[in-house]
């Protein structure tokens, strides 16, 4: 059972139905927010989706084999598959300056943290 | 409420990842572990009429980072990988929220399962998957061995 994506609605990625794996990641915290580092291999740009709907951040890469035609596996220890990960988002990451590369085969994205507010002192009056 | 199969109980925070998206996509797909304990890198070999395929996983490495050389019949690869915080310095351990991606010296042999022609293996390396071409050595022919009396 799958939805299908109405075209006013922010498109759905729809889930691959061969293999799918979770990539290992790095998460680490700076001043400026968190950093993601995702393996990926065989993943190019133009095979990548990222997506930010609500507070949810999903990475899809999709890898093809590149195998010719013909190959006969002798041995084998890898599958080749899609990469799926989902991250739930704080409220402090601001969404619409999420960054993003992908450098051989593994992807950075960067998650700005908005500034924390200044503490704000509230007048009390005497009733 | 799903329940996690135990083969997976070792990473309960993955495994309520996967249950979380299957909930809320509703689909069912296949999944497997990364991080099942193999060789690094994991490697896959083909046969194909003309040369011997090898592929190898190997996300975040840089080309003049590899070194492949050949001996005897044995591929070695080897490399080093650097930790994620090369481009923004030391990081200390306690920024990291989760460290999963392995890094540091590797080096793996294979045996190459037939007669190459060495001298025109190649290899290329994209997306962070290296390939490499060993081209089959031709078949030599029988060659007749004259055989004289001894008288």
């Amino acid at each position: 059972m799958s939805r299908q994506p109405n075209s006013d609605e922010p498109r759905e990625i729809a889930h691959p139905e061969q293999f799918v794996f979770t990539p290992p990641i790095d998460i680490y915290e700076t001043e400026q927010g968190l950093v993601l580092y995702a393996d990926l291999p065989g993943v190019s740009v133009n095979s990548l989706e990222l997506q930010v709907q609500d507070n949810k951040l999903t990475l899809l890469g999709r890898v093809e084999p590149q195998i010719p035609e013909g190959a006969r596996p002798l041995h084998k220890e890898y599958e080749v598959g899609n990469y799926l990960r989902s991250f739930i988002l704080s409220g402090e990451i601001i969404h619409s300056q999420i960054e993003a590369k992908l450098a051989n085969g593994v992807l950075r994205i960067f998650l700005p943290k908005a500034p924390k507010a200044e503490p704000r002192r509230i007048q009390v009056n005497t009733g | 409420m799903p329940i996690f199969r135990w083969e997976q109980s070792w990473n309960p925070l993955r495994d309520l990842e996967r249950e979380v998206d299957r909930l809320i996509q509703g689909v069912e797909f296949s999944v497997q572990g990364i991080r099942m304990p193999r060789q690094y890198p994991a490697v896959n070999i083909f046969e194909l009429d003309h040369e011997f395929l090898i592929t190898a996983e190997l996300p975040g490495m840089q080309v003049e980072d590899l070194d492949l050389t050949i001996a005897n019949g044995v591929l070695t690869l080897k490399g080093h990988r650097n930790p994620p915080v090369i481009d923004e310095g030391e990081i200390p351990e306690e920024r990291f929220r989760r460290q999963e991606r392995p890094f540091g010296e590797w080096q793996r042999s294979i045996s190459i399962p037939d007669r190459i022609s060495e001298e025109h293996l190649s290899a290329e390396f994209n997306d962070g998957v290296l390939k490499i071409h060993l081209p089959k050595l031709e078949e030599e022919l029988p060659r007749q061995i004259p055989v004289s009396s001894g008288e």
